[in-house]
């Protein structure tokens, strides 16, 4: 179990980690994520011991590592490069903390052994790293990480360099190890979409702050605010500014843009100026007399087993999905209706007001 | 792939062979002076213009080295030449590291002073530095002497900065470190960090981190910075003929350069014979390094 406690980073007087606090279980695989500039390699180098820590405690089993050397911490890492030593063998990557130890060849052999038969790479120990795809570099990597028996692997953007096919294998194959090996992954992206595919626990970083934690689905379903709000998701939650005006004790009435308005049964929100946010599934087209707003199609895009549809101005643009593949042209007028208990109401700072009603 | 026109691959076909003809002159144009030297070099009567030797021998080598002392030239040449190259490949190694690594203000202002001394040319040095070096020499001598009395002289060309290896040495690594510095300093920014700190994550000393990682990754620029060092080095005239004035220490070019001015009569075959001793050693040395160039040259390592 790793825990950071109020952790803080500074370069110079900037604040680049600003007190984070999280804790990962044994055996889960939590990814960090965030646009870049978020700090999330930046906690996890701090985790590592490759950067220092100016404030907080991190804990790694019970025992404070803030000053332990980062080889002395039971934790291995994963590079974005791999940095698998060219001028060595597979066999010889894998065995390289092995054998700074100075572990006999033997032993080193032998578990060596042991790991490329987990990870499949019996075949390739006497080639060189440049010898090996991408598919086969990660795995590599990995091999290295897991030979010191980690108490936790870091990655560090691991799938950034593999084309798009591979990136999709390759997150069904970390899930595969990450079960088998039942390790405790701590895992930085930029791609919400390996967030939400392999997560067993999401953070969300947004400027050195925690925005969000939680598993995938809590985030994509009850985001706390709508950094969060639109950053989980693709294509992004729609936000909407709208008015607010009670018109009874358990109703309130709201405003949108394209003439939208609609009226929530809700006691409890305040009256005034927010922003609303709706998935793109959570709009759906029907018939005209039944219709929130009518708006013109600006772009469709096909996807066979679903349709996306920008309608609206270029200012306030808004994505609606529809289900298989519909008949719409850009220009034609449509009117659509809003899944109202799916509607998050946001303040106009960005907090929460009012979650989603849904599973 | 469909076939091309016959009109069109007539037309490659003439444009190859003009490509090949032109090539083939500016080949044999670039080769003539090695060839007229190897030819030279064998026949037994060499004359000033190029000529089908009448009797080919292996005389003039002989001559180099029985009764010149040509295998003492080429020791000296080797030896400084070596020890000035080994010097260039360890500082700009560990120089060059540091140099791409730092972020100290004066990083740039200083890569671009040191390109200074490559292009000041060495002639317009050579009276302070002559004075510099003079004025240290002077000071090792009165602190040996005392020492070790009629020695000395023994010990000071090894160690004299006049008319002793170490100067020579100390002067061409000089000359040729700004050049390689920032070679290694544009290697290793090619280089990500994170080998190094998967090393440090596997709990590698500083020093195993150099030999075991650094080191094995830097060959290429190291080979390369080295091959320059090493060329230039190499065909330098005028440091040596200013500042070795020994018969035992002179190096080849100089040994090259007296043979030509000795009077009564020049002998092409010997000059041209040590003139192609003297091209072995460049040839060799670009032979070994040339794999690595590439990989220095086009682009970073691969991994």
């Amino acid at each position: 179990m790793i825990h950071l406690n109020n952790v803080r980073k500074f370069y110079g007087a900037l604040e680049v980690i600003k007190g984070i606090d999280v804790t990962v279980e044994d055996g889960e695989f939590a990814v960090f994520v965030g646009p870049s500039g978020c700090g999330k390699s930046t906690l996890l180098r701090m985790i590592a011991g490759l950067e220092g820590i100016d404030g907080g405690d991190l804990v790694l089993n019970g025992t404070r590592i803030n000053d332990v050397p980062p080889d002395k911490r039971g934790i291995s890492m994963v590079f974005q490069s791999y940095a698998l030593y060219p001028h060595m063998t597979v066999a010889e990557n894998i065995g390289f903390s092995l054998s700074l130890k100075k572990v006999a060849p033997a032993e080193i052999r032998r578990q060596v052994g042991e790991v490329a038969d987990i990870l499949q790479l019996g075949e390739l120990l006497d080639r060189r790293p440049g010898a090996l795809s991408g598919g086969q570099r990660q795995r590599v990597a990995i091999g290295r990480a897991i030979i010191k028996k980690p108490s936790l692997i870091l990655f560090d953007e691991p799938l950034s360099n593999l084309d798009s096919a591979l990136r999709v294998q390759m997150r069904a194959e970390l899930q595969r190890l990450h079960r088998e090996l039942s390790a405790t992954v701590v895992y930085v992206t930029h791609d919400q979409v390996e967030a939400m595919t392999m997560a067993d626990k999401i953070v969300v970083l947004n400027q050195g702050t925690v925005a969000q934690v939680g598993p995938p689905m809590e985030l994509y379903h009850r985001p706390d605010n709508e950094f969060v709000a639109t950053f989980i998701g693709s294509p992004k939650m729609n936000i909407l500014p709208v008015a607010m005006t009670r018109d009874g004790a358990d109703s309130i009435r709201l405003a949108g843009p394209l003439g939208m308005t609609f009226a929530l049964a809700d006691a409890s929100l305040p009256e005034g100026a927010a922003r609303m946010g709706v998935r793109p599934e959570h709009f759906k087209v029907v018939a005209a007399d039944a219709a929130h707003f009518v708006a013109e199609v600006a772009i469709v895009e096909r996807l066979g087993v679903e349709t996306y549809l920008t309608v609206g101005s270029i200012e306030q643009p808004i994505v609606v999905r529809v289900e298989g593949d519909v008949t719409f042209r850009p220009g034609d007028r449509v009117p659509f209706a809003a899944d109202t208990a799916a509607c998050h109401i946001f303040s106009t700072d960005g907090r929460i007001l009012r979650s989603a009603n849904v599973a | 792939m469909s076939a091309a026109p016959p009109g069109e691959s007539a037309n490659r076909l003439r444009g190859d062979l003009m490509a090949y003809a032109s090539l083939s002159l500016i080949s044999i144009f670039c080769a003539i002076p090695f060839f007229w030297l190897l030819v030279g070099s064998l026949d037994g009567n060499a004359q000033l213009f190029l000529r089908w030797p009448e009797t080919w021998t292996f005389a003039n080598y002989l001559r180099v080295f029985a009764k010149e002392d040509g295998a003492k030239w080429l020791f000296n040449s080797l030896f400084v030449v070596g020890s000035a190259t080994f010097l260039v490949m360890v500082l700009s190694g560990l120089g060059g590291y540091a140099l791409s690594r730092t972020r100290a203000w004066w990083k740039l202002p200083f890569l671009y002073a040191i390109l200074l001394i490559r292009v000041l040319p060495s002639t317009a040095l050579i009276v302070p530095l002559y004075k510099f070096l003079l004025t240290l020499n002077n000071a090792e001598g009165a602190l040996l002497r005392p020492i070790f009395g009629s020695t000395t002289r023994d010990i000071m060309r090894w160690t004299g900065f006049i008319d002793g290896y170490l100067g020579l040495i100390l002067v061409l690594a000089t000359m040729q470190l700004p050049l390689s510095l920032w070679i290694m300093k544009t290697f290793f920014d090619g280089l990500p960090r994170d080998y190094e700190e998967a090393a440090l994550m596997d709990g590698a000393t500083m020093l195993q981190r150099i030999r075991r990682v650094l080191i094995p990754l830097a060959l290429p620029g190291l080979a390369a910075s080295g091959l320059f060092a090493f060329m230039a080095a190499w065909g330098d005239f005028l440091l040596p003929l200013i500042l070795l004035s020994s018969p035992e220490l002179q190096t080849l070019p100089i040994g090259l350069f007296r043979a030509f001015l000795r009077i009564n009569e020049i002998d092409y075959g010997l000059l041209t014979a040590l003139a192609f001793i003297y091209l072995v050693p460049a040839v060799v040395a670009f032979g070994f390094a040339r794999r690595f160039l590439v990989q220095t040259f086009s682009g970073g390592v691969k991994g």
